[in-house]
């Protein structure tokens, strides 16, 4: 051994220790610091940029301002959304007295004043993930806990929602209670509420699947609302607003320090003017609800059962497709959904049969019945089917040869009948509009012999003329979930029933019944578009928006879509086959269109009862629309021959210069003329004697 | 040897290194303060135990070091004591009991033990120099060395503990301990170990514990968790560069997300706001000094001079291994500081007084051949 060598050697020397040793030494200082040097060159060298990174995060903290949300009114500027502030009370940890004594009278007194314990449940780590600010049960204690932890320089809400007295005293005390402040935060409230409610929608927090677009936009998960239905939901871009912007520099505790960038300022959002006439709203609401009412007690005496509670009104200038009003009930409270969205309550609305939740003016797919008729009509008069003075014989029921294709042998025969079970005998054009007659419009629609030429419009053709007028297609109105109806063919029918078109599909959708389906705003629109000799305006709900400080941003323009009287849309057929050419609808085609929809309301007609002593000039369209859908089916009401109505009534007016048309719609209405047609009646009257008092009153002040 | 000769041997390259290392600290304490107003005084009182020391230090360098051998024993029987008082009536702090309040200064008596137990050892072994290797003389140090490791263990500190126990252990190798004693040694500690895996670690509290654990598997999610300081110490020195934030710039320091930073991470504070170069120098100052030291021990008259020298040696350079291996995360936290720069005044004191002893041993022996130049 070395060692034993080294003392051998120097045992007579003075004794020392174990030079040669110190290599080893001079070795393991020299690897480790070399070690070291390399580690250091590693993290600050190699990684060094990624370790800025995180340094930079640490340091720099991007902070969202919020803004605030643009106001909804009607076109006369009644508001129907706006915003209200609420309170929070918060307490600041880093602000609060250091001395723990004085720390926990504070606590005891806010407790008294907040009615919530000073100490209640256990932090710990799940707990204090789980936890977030307003929906909890700690108490004060245990929240500033947790907050002391996570954020002590930020505020963070105790009690949230408290009434405008208690942030008062809070506020107050301010000298008394460092720490402990006023947060004023604002909710969204609808004047109008239920009234409105399946217009406007209703705020909810940023949903899941449209995180990444809203984030992108700057709004902040959490804090932020964003429309959930209606125009809040269809407008959020221009009522939403931009939030503003600073990026600063915070120390550990999250203080905040300075600002590293110039701050940017929110951009609120723009207060939008609906075409909506709040007024006018109301009397459409209170009809249907009322009508419904009467007809449900009526139903409960005769059945024992009541008629229904589903309808739609919509009423629409037709002069510029402004909406002027548009109910759907049920609706519901969108004032319950002002703080949070309630659980229970959505989804109760959610499993409701009647889709509360649904604006069944856009989105709900209907039969329309006998108001179609007027596509057919317009076809088969613009086509040379029939000519305006020629009749047809409709001796109540007819039978037809079903054929499923051109020359194929006979395999069955149906009969069709007329709601009229008599029949109307020889019926001309504004006759069968006037009285509805089916057997009328299945012969022009679907050929019967040789009574009508080129054995009648046929699908094909008259699909031209239904979404010349508007059906089978988006309006394009400025709310979410509109659906586009359905104009069924021969091409669809195998597609998606895998069956052959038959000559009774035709003789159906000719009346607008079978395949046929359609919004009510989708038949309010066909019927103004007619109303309006043949100018098909676009829909719209936004009469203006202006900035916060009033400045108009966009004011609404009419704007036409088509005029089926010059345009050329309607394609030709032969057969089923398409020719490439166009052309438009004679104005003579429109006229006796008009005619025929007058006669409605005169003696005689399908509503003219109903319209006895009209001073409006009301003209319309009946519609009782046979349906069987899950509903009905479940009830068993889909009786065979006998299956359960809707009942619609669609009317314009004045019918020699038009300006209101109006829908009425009832689920399950079983007549539209006696359900539907009163509503119409009465939202008409309503618009013109409040158009009477409105100039009588613009009048003296020369104002507006 | 006159006064005028004795200074002449005064060691002026490393008396250099260790003020500027001090006076560096300083600098380093006084931008770790980030505007925390409990830290405000802590350069001024630093500096004011920088002047102790290097008083301290002087005087030592004045006396011969033999000296020492008559004062380890009243100076190891005095530090004993005030092990004993920490113990019974310490403060509380961190939960352990570390500290003595003198009413003027807090004394941190496990600092003095270390220069107490090198002094003593280095006259036992100095005095059994040709018997080391023997049960008896060997047993004999492991009581002198456990007499005072025993407290501070109890207080409880480990790291100071094993600093203690790794002085005796490197002092007994180089005073030539044969290899089959090391060889038992190893295989006392693999039992020992193996031992404490099987009860899990019963001499460890359970903040000791969470440290190694922490260290070994790190909680990836943890934000304000236990590995939060060593993260950001990692974040500092990583964000240094070349040349660092500059001094009082270091976002890391300033803006307080690097924690303990006047003190066990002041070494990432100097990595942050100087770079790796300032880093390099501070470092090699210290292997500097530390290689001064073992070759002052190297070249002393005697054997207890040696013993002395090498001693402080190993424990700078045991405690600036640590310290910086913390701070790279590539050992567990200790609470061992950096020598010279962490803010301390027992530790600072201690360090300076035993460079004082050093230059004692290097002025009284004199130069070789292939000695220290100058």
């Amino acid at each position: 051994m070395i060692n034993n060598n080294n003392n051998n050697n120097q045992q007579y020397e003075k004794p020392t220790i174990a030079l040669n040793r110190f290599r080893w030494v001079f070795l393991i200082i020299a690897l480790v610091f070399m070690f070291y040097v390399f580690t250091l060159f590693d993290l600050q060298i190699i990684q060094g940029a990624s370790f800025r990174a995180k340094a930079e995060e640490n340091r720099v903290r991007v902070i969202s301002i919020p803004t605030q949300r643009g106001m909804i009114y009607d076109r006369n500027g009644i508001l129907l959304a706006r915003n209200v502030p609420v309170f929070h009370v918060t307490i600041t940890p880093a602000s609060l007295p250091a001395s723990e004594g004085k720390t926990y009278e504070i606590f005891r007194e806010l407790s008294v004043l907040l009615d919530m314990p000073v100490s209640r449940g256990e932090v710990n780590d799940e707990t204090s993930a789980l936890f977030t600010p307003c929906y909890t049960d700690f108490g004060i204690e245990q929240i500033v806990e947790i907050s002391s932890t996570l954020w002590p320089y930020s505020a963070t809400r105790v009690k949230c929602n408290v009434s405008r007295e208690v942030a008062m005293q809070v506020t107050e005390r301010n000298n008394d209670w460092p720490g402990v402040d006023i947060e004023i935060d604002s909710v969204r409230e609808y004047p109008t509420g239920e009234n409105t409610a399946e217009l406007i929608g209703f705020l909810g927090p940023i949903p899941e699947v449209m995180l990444d677009y809203y984030t992108e936009q700057g709004f902040v998960s959490g804090r932020d609302k964003v429309g959930y239905m209606g125009v809040e939901n269809s407008l959020q871009s221009i009522l939403g607003g931009t939030n503003g912007k600073r990026v600063v520099e915070v120390n550990v505790g999250g203080e905040i320090l300075r600002d590293i960038e110039e701050p940017i300022e929110p951009v609120p959002g723009q207060d939008v003017y609906l075409t909506i006439d709040y007024r006018l709203q109301k009397a459409a609401r209170d009809a249907l609800v009322s009508e419904l009412d009467i007809w449900n007690q009526r139903y409960l005496e005769w059945r024992g059962e009541i008629l229904s509670t589903t309808g739609v009104v919509i009423a629409m200038n037709v002069k510029t497709g402004e909406i002027l009003a548009m109910v759907s009930i049920p609706s519901y409270e969108n004032n319950r959904m002002a703080n949070y969205i309630p659980g229970d309550y959505y989804e109760q609305l959610s499993v409701d049969e009647a889709k509360p939740l649904l604006n069944k003016a856009i989105s709900s797919e209907l039969p329309p019945g006998s108001v179609y008729k007027m596509a057919t009509a317009i076809g088969a008069l613009n086509e040379g089917v029939i000519g305006p003075y020629d009749t047809v014989y409709d001796p109540g029921v007819i039978t037809l040869e079903q054929k499923f294709i051109e020359g194929e042998r006979v395999t069955m025969t149906q009969d069709y009948v007329c709601w009229y079970e008599i029949g109307h005998g020889d019926v001309d054009f504004v006759h069968g509009i006037k009285w509805s007659c089916n057997v009328y419009f299945y012969k022009i629609g679907g050929g019967y012999g040789d009574e009508v030429a080129d054995n009648g419009l046929g699908i094909w053709r008259m699909n031209e003329y239904a979404h010349a007028i508007g059906y089978g297609q988006l309006t394009g109105i400025e709310l979410p979930g509109e659906a586009d109806g359905l104009l069924p063919n021969p091409t669809w029918k195998r597609l998606n029933q895998g069956e052959n078109w038959a000559t009774g599909d035709t003789y159906l959708a000719a009346v607008g019944q079978g395949y046929v389906l359609a919004t009510p705003l989708q038949v309010l629109h066909s019927i103004a578009t007619l109303s309006n000799n043949g100018q098909h305006m676009q829909v719209t709900l936004v009469s203006k928006t202006t900035d916060a400080e009033g400045n108009i941003i966009s004011s609404f323009e009419p704007k036409m879509l088509w005029d089926i009287t010059k345009d050329e849309l309607i394609e030709s057929y032969i057969g089923n086959n398409k020719t490439g050419e166009f052309k438009a609808v004679e104005p003579y085609v429109l006229e006796f269109a008009k005619r025929g929809m007058e006669e409605v309301t005169y003696p005689g007609g399908t509503a003219s009862d109903l319209f006895e002593g009209d001073d409006k000039k009301i003209a319309g369209k009946t519609g009782t629309a046979e349906y069987c859908d899950d509903w009905a089916n479940r009830e068993g009401l889909c009786v065979p021959g006998n299956w359960p109505a809707h009942a619609w009534f669609v009317g314009y007016a004045p019918y020699d210069d038009p300006e209101i048309a109006v829908v009425a719609f009832i689920y399950n209405g079983s007549e539209g003329s006696a359900v539907s047609a009163p509503i119409v009646r009465r939202v008409i009257d309503f618009y013109f004697e409040q158009k009477a008092i409105d100039e009588a009153l613009a009048l003296p002040g020369g104002g507006h | 040897m006159n006064t005028r000769d004795i200074w002449r041997r005064f060691d002026i390259p490393l008396f250099a290194a260790v003020l500027l290392l001090c006076i560096f600290g300083i600098a380093l304490i006084s931008s770790a303060i980030a505007g925390n107003p409990t830290l405000e005084g802590h350069p001024k009182r630093q500096a004011i135990f920088m002047l102790i020391g290097l008083v301290a230090l002087f005087a030592s360098a004045a006396f011969d070091y033999r000296i020492w051998q008559t004062i380890s024993k009243p100076f190891y029987i005095f530090v004993l004591v005030l092990l004993l008082v920490v113990f019974i009536m310490g403060a509380a702090r961190f939960g352990a009991a570390r500290w003595l309040e003198t009413g003027l200064v807090t004394l941190q008596p496990a600092e003095l033990a270390k220069i107490a137990i090198i002094l003593s050892l280095s006259s036992f072994f100095a005095a059994n120099i040709s018997n080391i290797n023997n049960w008896a003389t060997i047993g004999k140090s492991i009581m002198l060395t456990g007499g005072i490791v025993l407290w501070i263990m109890l207080q409880p500190n480990l790291s100071t503990s094993i600093v203690i126990l790794v002085i005796w252990a490197t002092m007994l190798w180089i005073c030539g301990l044969e290899t089959k004693y090391i060889l038992y040694a190893v295989l006392f500690f693999a039992v020992f170990i193996g031992l404490s895996f099987a009860f899990d670690f019963p001499y460890l509290a359970d903040y000791q514990k969470s440290r190694i654990t922490n260290f070994l598997s790190p909680d990836e999610n943890a934000r304000y968790g236990d590995t939060y300081n060593v993260d950001q110490a990692k974040i500092s020195i990583g964000s240094g560069g070349w040349f660092g934030n500059g001094f009082g710039q270091g976002s890391q320091v300033q803006l307080r997300f690097l924690k303990i930073r006047h003190n066990d991470f002041i070494f990432s504070v100097l990595a942050h706001e100087f770079g790796f170069v300032g880093t390099v120098i501070v470092l090699a100052l210290l292997v500097f000094i530390i290689v001064r030291c073992f070759m002052i021990a190297k070249e002393a008259p005697d054997a207890y001079g040696s013993l002395i020298a090498y001693g402080f040696g190993i424990l700078m350079a045991f405690q600036t291994m640590v310290n910086v291996g913390v701070n790279l995360n590539v050992l567990p936290v200790t609470g061992l500081t950096l020598p010279f720069i962490s803010y301390g005044g027992s530790s600072l004191v201690s360090m300076l007084l035993g460079i004082g002893i050093v230059q004692s041993i290097r002025m009284r022996s004199s130069p070789k051949e292939k000695g220290i130049a100058n």
